[in-house]
């Protein structure tokens, strides 16, 4: 009996983020099934039971608790005569209406296991409420019918899927990132931060591309297009759209998309510069071209920096901008306890699909995690 | 199958061989024929006499797998729930089992689940030796003051704390949410913590030994005091700014870049002088110490002087004569021979005139095995019957400490001193005697009484010599030497008188290594 990793319950595990759900057996390096959160749905009363665009693609389920959505489908991506949303998650999940459907979908058609037969292990942020803990036990319990069900913490589980018992966790998601010291496997409460510096990146960088070189970019999603020309570089692009979709395509499925568009062009050509705002050093760094769904191609120069900038450090001229990755860091390491903060620091963990962001470590790597009188010397030395 | 081996051949017309058993049918053919895969050139060349390789393995099916039947057959698993008894809610899980293990076996991952002990007290006990507002009435060595009030509350809360957490203290010191005006501190809970404990075991019957008691106490100490003063280190150390760590690190380049110049400057003077005069350059040597920088400096030199004779803890220098400049070693302290007499440790001085370069090594050797020798031999035999009218022999000590060979060494020398003053006299006395002869023939007078006076004295003089040394010594070989002493010790009075007038120079000299 190999008892390293404790026994073999085959239990499942479930993580619902802003913009996917994940799910997997435990002891697995990767999940399973990965669905997107973001959800198609027809706004009750549903008198008539609107087909689905694409009949074949997505899966209904009623959704019986709330009459506030009739139907919801899963992947929104064809979906667009529906109203769509969002995991509709502000930090944590906020409404639990999508939840049984989603998890549903992961688990017996993704997955095609019984619920009924495996524990649970659901996360959660460590900022999460009471009811929604009692919510999503009830969720398991009462429609899953599971045997036994848990709740874990991300930054936990995060800390020691890394190896570490004690760690200073960074996790970059689509909405929220978090700063979560963990210390013998216990989150440190009063250490915990979070920012929504993601979601800002986002609005930043839709009013950026509003307004590049003077031309408001348009952010139609593929879907919508019917053709389109090849064109020079930063030319009008020629493109003509599916016009019978245009017209049934609901407002939030639109949003929707274009925030997707969005999202690619940050994945895409972001870049996180690595010593804060030099306007010499970012002119010298290449530019990059892109191009949009509708043919409009573009290079992308200091724009893609600006982005980054704005994630990891202070800038003077945006008074909106919420607390930024380093403060975070150093806010959650101010707060612990002094003898603490040199392991914390030596043992961060990043995480979450913001840090993919190019260039994420970088700042870490040249020691500019300094802020208030946290010294270099101990934070940003080891950023895996 | 009436048709034999026999009737094949023979139809066949192949040669019969009756030797060709059942076993080699297959086998005849091939020592005739040339074998396929070899060319004829060489088969013509090699003859039948072909290498066995090209031996046909005939090409075969492949075999059917063998299934593992009985023991070795694949062990069978079965899913089966279980019961964790460190669980205390009967939760049933299913785990996958050998089929072979018992179901009914305790759960192997249940002796994980370990627990501190824990202290629980009353509330009598709590009123008698917890309440610190008691104990304030009493103040110890004005340690009270650092004290922070504790209501029976709070104590309860920071135990069920501590029990929930397991003793992670930063944890307890997160989830404890103490009302501010407390002011509570990560330390004021370690220390109301380690303190209640010591006073519940040190106020209740104990069941085992006293000693047992004292070191379970000792594990629950807490020094509030100097956790505290650790902490502010701590802070202070990460509130260093950025400047002051540019100039630590400066510092410390500074420092290493001195040392360094400082130990080059040593290699290339040392070189030179070794070069041109042959000597050390006398430079005290460099302290190697890369854990504290300031220890380099050849200031520091002083300071390790100053502090070697304090103790017999601290080394003396090492003896060892290599390398180390003798112009450094030789200004011994006092202190330091002091130090050797104590422990006892000899030092083998180097003779001044030894070269300081060429290291002076001296192999480690047994004294006993160095006792000195008669070198002279036209002497020897002298000096040899000269130590058995003493009753001693040169060559054997038995005790050959290093006073005793010390005295050996002086006896041998005055020995040989005096027999070669003896030779001296003799040959003088001979001279005189010769005068006196040629005196007496032209005087016509014999001098038969002077020689009688000079043979006595003598004998006399070895007499003293030995004496005086034999005073001085001291271990085994002083037992001979005493006894010889007493013996030779009535001829003393009467020859003196002679000595005086006919040895005088030997006389004087012996005096001299008397003092």
């Amino acid at each position: 009996m190999v008892n390293y990793g404790g026994d073999e319950v085959s239990a499942l595990v479930v993580d619902i983020g802003t913009s996917s759900l994940r799910a997997g057996y435990a002891g697995d390096d990767t999940p399973k099934s990965i669905i997107p959160t973001s959800f198609g749905y027809t706004p009750a009363p549903p008198e008539a039971d609107v087909p689905m665009a694409d009949g074949t693609e997505g899966e209904g389920q009623a959704s019986t608790t709330k009459p506030k959505y009739a139907n919801i489908y899963i992947r929104s991506e064809r979906t667009l005569n529906m109203a769509a949303r969002d995991g509709n998650w502000e930090s944590y999940i906020h409404d639990f209406n999508p939840i049984p459907p989603l998890i549903r979908h992961a688990l017996e058609n993704v997955m095609r296991v019984d619920p009924t037969e495996h524990p649970i292990l659901v996360t959660e942020p460590a900022w999460n409420t009471p009811e929604n803990r009692e919510r999503m036990a009830e969720i398991m319990f009462e429609e899953f019918n599971v045997p036994a069900f848990y709740i874990a913490n991300t930054g936990v589980l995060n800390a020691f899927a890394a190896g570490k018992g004690s760690a200073l966790v960074i996790d970059i998601g689509q909405s929220v990132a978090s700063v979560t010291p963990v210390v013998d496997g216990f989150v440190l409460r009063k250490g915990l931060s979070h920012s929504p510096i993601p979601k800002f990146i986002q609005s930043l960088t839709k009013s950026l591309l509003s307004n590049h070189r003077n031309v408001n970019i348009d952010l139609w999603p593929h879907q919508l297009i019917a053709s389109k020309m090849p064109v020079d570089l930063h030319q009008a692009p020629h493109y003509t759209l599916r016009t019978e979709r245009v017209e049934r395509t609901t407002k939030s499925w639109k949003d929707w998309a274009e925030q997707k568009e969005i999202e690619e062009w940050i994945q895409s050509i972001a870049q996180v510069p690595e010593q804060g705002w030099n306007d010499q050093v970012v002119a010298r760094m290449p530019a990059k071209a892109y191009e949009f769904p509708t043919g409009y191609s573009a290079v992308f120069g200091a724009e893609r920096y600006q982005v980054g900038e704005h994630m990891f450090f202070n800038n003077p001229q945006n008074a909106s901008q919420p607390k930024i990755i380093m403060a975070l860091v150093s806010d959650a390491l101010r707060t612990c306890d002094p003898e603490l903060r040199g392991v914390l620091a030596s043992n961060v963990v990043l995480t979450g699909g913001g840090s993919l962001l190019t260039g994420v470590p970088g700042p870490a790597k040249h020691g500019t995690w300094k802020d208030g009188n946290i010294g270099k010397a101990i934070v940003g030395q080891r950023c895996k | 199958m009436a048709v034999s081996a026999a009737d094949v051949r023979s139809a066949l017309s192949l040669p019969d061989s009756s030797a060709a058993g059942p076993s080699n049918p297959r086998k005849q053919p091939s020592m005739t024929r040339k074998p396929e895969g070899i060319s004829r050139e060489l088969y013509s060349l090699i003859g039948p006499s072909q290498p066995s390789l090209a031996a046909q393995a005939k090409p075969r099916l492949k075999q059917k797998p063998k299934f593992a039947t009985g023991a070795s057959a694949a062990t069978k698993w079965s899913l089966r729930s279980f019961n964790n008894s460190a669980r205390k809610d009967g939760l049933q899980l299913k785990h996958w089992a050998k089929a072979s293990e018992d179901p009914e076996t305790e759960y192997p991952f249940a002796k994980y689940n370990t627990q501190n002990p824990t202290y629980t007290y009353s509330q009598d006990e709590y009123n008698r030796f917890l309440d610190t507002a008691n104990r304030s009435a009493t103040p110890k060595d004005g340690k009270i003051e650092i004290e922070k009030y504790w209501t029976k509350e709070l104590t309860d809360k920071l135990f069920k704390l501590y029990q929930e957490y397991d003793g992670r203290w930063h944890v307890i010191w997160d989830r404890a949410d103490f009302p501010p005006d407390a002011g509570f501190d990560l330390e004021d809970l370690k220390h109301r913590y380690y303190s209640v404990c010591r006073k519940l075991i040190r106020n209740r019957p104990w069941p085992g030994d006293e000693a047992s008691r004292v070191t379970l106490i000792n594990s629950l100490q807490f020094d509030l005091e100097r956790e505290q003063m650790r902490k502010r280190y701590l802070v202070s150390l990460e509130s260093r700014t950025s400047e002051q760590l540019a100039e630590e690190e400066a510092l410390y380049l500074e420092v290493r870049r001195l040392e360094q110049t400082e130990r080059r400057f040593k290699h290339e003077r040392e070189e030179l002088m070794r070069t041109l005069a042959g000597m050390d350059s006398g430079l005290p040597h460099l302290v190697e110490d890369n854990g504290a920088p300031l220890g380099i400096l050849p200031e520091s030199r002083g300071l390790n002087k100053k502090r070697k004779p304090t103790g017999m803890d601290t080394e003396p220098p090492t003896p060892s004569g290599a390398g180390s400049s003798p112009s450094v070693k030789r200004p011994q302290s006092t202190k330091s021979a002091a130090y050797d007499a104590q422990h006892c440790i000899i030092r083998t001085e180097l003779s001044s005139n030894t070269p300081a370069t060429k290291a002076a090594h001296q192999p480690a050797y047994a004294r006993s095995s160095k006792i000195p020798y008669l070198k002279n031999n036209a002497m020897q035999p002298k000096i040899l019957q000269c130590f058995a009218e003493m009753g001693l022999s040169p060559s054997r000590l038995v005790m050959p400490t290093k006073e005793n060979v010390h005295q050996l060494d002086g006896l041998l020398e005055a020995v040989t001193a005096m027999l070669d003053t003896k030779k001296h006299l003799d040959k003088v006395e001979y001279d005189i005697q010769v005068a006196k002869k040629q005196l007496a023939m032209r005087n016509g007078e014999g001098v038969e009484e002077g020689e009688d006076t000079v043979k006595n004295e003598d004998a006399m003089d070895v007499d003293q010599g030995t004496e005086t040394e034999g005073n001085e010594g001291r271990g085994a070989s002083v037992v001979s030497i005493r006894s010889a002493r007493s013996r030779k010790k009535t001829h003393r009075s009467m020859s003196i008188s002679s000595v005086d007038t006919t040895a005088t120079s030997v006389s004087t000299r012996k005096r001299q290594k008397r003092g």
